[in-house]
């Protein structure tokens, strides 16, 4: 129970549950839709989901701050690739954040006669541009690691002979008639392809941090994708999608470790 | 801009800045419910109001728990009318956070079959209760330190200076009173944190006074008392040597 206390302390963490709530009740709606329940309850819970939505845009006030500081300390990485990614994934954020706070003035009326719409489609832009550039980073660190990962087994195994090529004359042999090029090609390409996924397996599992940011952002990107009409799924996927990051982020926020650094 | 983000960071930080906020809309509200030609900043001032209100018992939905966490830590205490009193206040707390995430599940049509009034009354009765357990707390406190300055010796060497260098009408004729206030103003400039909680308490203490129609007050009180509150909140928080302990 201190555990909670602690966790719940943090501003971030309980801006995350009610996004976990909210996408929740996104997945229940549909699922309560496609199951022909009472109208009454699917209004109850696209009520919820909207206040919930609402409270969230309140909390998140004070982001867009936040965010330009993050854009701050991300100047001065040393990697280039890492400080042109996050610096500009962190400016995105914090247009994103300011568009949000603009809707937010717009449906409590506190500005009259805003266009809901533009600004809507304006923020999601934002975050769309914001999570392209998350996921550039991820896959940069992935192929990283995968090249360090190579380097270091080819130095510990040096390459043995592939079997392709060993059973080459043999195969010349039995079939003379049969070109030679046709039949070492698709082996080839089939065993490097098998052996760049265990690299990618194996790279992935021991950097679990790199392995969440990629689940995270990828289900992320769903939900601007389906909201600006650029690539539909519907209220159930992208349900589906905002709940498992929310969740994802939350174990980031539960275990520290799990945070990808920078 | 680094302190305010770490402000921020904080749930509690954020929450006192809305409940500011709400405050001061409610007290603006007042101040302008005369004016017709300011109709329509009257309706945002409202909608800002209400919006806050929604949102903070959004966020409030776990404090529950928080809340016996503390009684939890509370009884632990070594002085038997702390331990009491604070327990006391925190477990009353709980229940009045209790009361209002029913009345949020009432808001939002998660319940529908509750009764609003009731609830909300009971909310206010909680509140209050844990407000009177909170200022019986911090009387206890100054009843304390007065009685251990009031032992010490260059103190009393200070009083007798204060005492005889003061020839007012009202010194002369009650000096034991003259002396307490005296006693009791060293207090409180030398403990702030104790001030200010007694303060904060007290200013709080209107706004369920006047919702149980105990101290009828009227909207613009209730809203100034609460903006002073929530922005002593903000110092004691942002300042942690402002925070009374335990």
């Amino acid at each position: 129970m201190d555990y909670w206390v602690r966790f719940n302390a943090q501003s971030q963490a309980k801006e995350r549950v009610i996004r976990a709530a909210q996408y929740a009740c996104t997945l229940l709606g549909y699922t309560l839709q496609k199951g022909g329940a009472a109208a009454e309850l699917h209004k109850t819970i696209s009520q919820l989901e909207a206040h919930m939505s609402l409270t969230r845009k309140l909390l998140r006030l004070g982001n867009s701050v936040e965010a330009l500081e993050s854009a701050k300390r991300a100047i001065h990485l040393s990697d280039s690739v890492l400080r042109l990614c996050l610096t500009i994934s962190n400016l995105n954020k914090a247009m994103y954040f300011a568009c949000d706070n603009v809707l937010w003035a717009g449906k409590t009326g506190i500005i009259s006669k805003l266009d809901q719409k533009k600004w809507s489609e304006r923020s999601f832009r934002y975050y769309l541009f914001a999570l392209i550039l998350n996921l550039t980073r991820d896959l940069y660190e992935l192929r990283l690691l995968m090249d360090s990962e190579e380097r270091h087994r080819a130095s510990k195994h040096p390459p043995f002979p592939h079997p392709g090529s060993v059973s080459l004359p043999a195969d010349q042999l039995s079939s003379p008639s049969s070109s030679p090029v046709a039949l070492t090609a698709p082996p080839v390409m089939l065993a490097g392809l098998r052996r760049q996924l265990r690299l990618l397996v194996t790279v992935l599992y021991s950097n679990p941090p790199l392995l969440l940011d990629l689940l995270k952002n990828s289900c992320d990107i769903f939900i601007p994708l389906d909201r600006l009409g650029i690539y539909t799924t519907g209220s159930g996927f992208v349900g589906l999608c905002g709940l498992t990051s929310s969740i994802l982020s939350i174990l980031t926020l539960i275990h520290p470790w799990l945070k990808l650094k920078p | 801009m680094d302190a305010v983000v770490k402000f921020t960071s904080q749930s509690q930080g954020r929450d006192r800045i809305f409940r500011a906020t709400q405050y001061a809309c409610a007290l603006s509200i007042y101040l302008l419910r005369n004016k017709i030609e300011r109709k329509e900043l009257l309706a945002k001032l409202k909608s800002l109001e209400a919006a806050m209100s929604a949102g903070r018992k959004l966020f409030r939905l776990g404090n529950t728990i928080n809340s016996i966490e503390a009684a939890k830590r509370t009884m632990q205490l070594s002085d038997r009318v702390l331990c009491l009193c604070l327990t006391a206040a925190n477990m009353t707390r709980a229940l009045y956070f209790v009361c209002d995430n029913a009345l949020w599940a009432r808001n939002v049509g998660l319940i529908r079959d509750i009764n609003k009034e009731r609830w909300s009354l009971n909310a206010s009765r909680c509140y209050f209760a844990s407000l009177v357990m909170n200022l019986s707390r911090d009387l206890y406190v100054i009843l304390q330190l007065m009685s251990q300055k009031a032992r010490d010796q260059h103190f009393r060497q200070k009083m007798d200076v204060h005492l005889n260098e003061n020839p007012e009408v009202a010194g002369v004729v009650i000096p034991q009173l003259d002396a307490f206030l005296f006693l009791l103003l060293e207090i409180l400039k030398s403990h702030p944190a104790v001030a200010l909680d007694t303060l904060k308490n007290v200013c709080d203490l209107f706004i369920p006074l006047d919702k149980l129609g105990i101290y009828q007050s009227n909207a613009g009180v209730v809203g100034f008392c609460g903006l002073i509150s929530s922005l002593i909140g903000i110092v004691t928080l942002a300042q942690p040597k402002f925070k009374i302990k335990p």
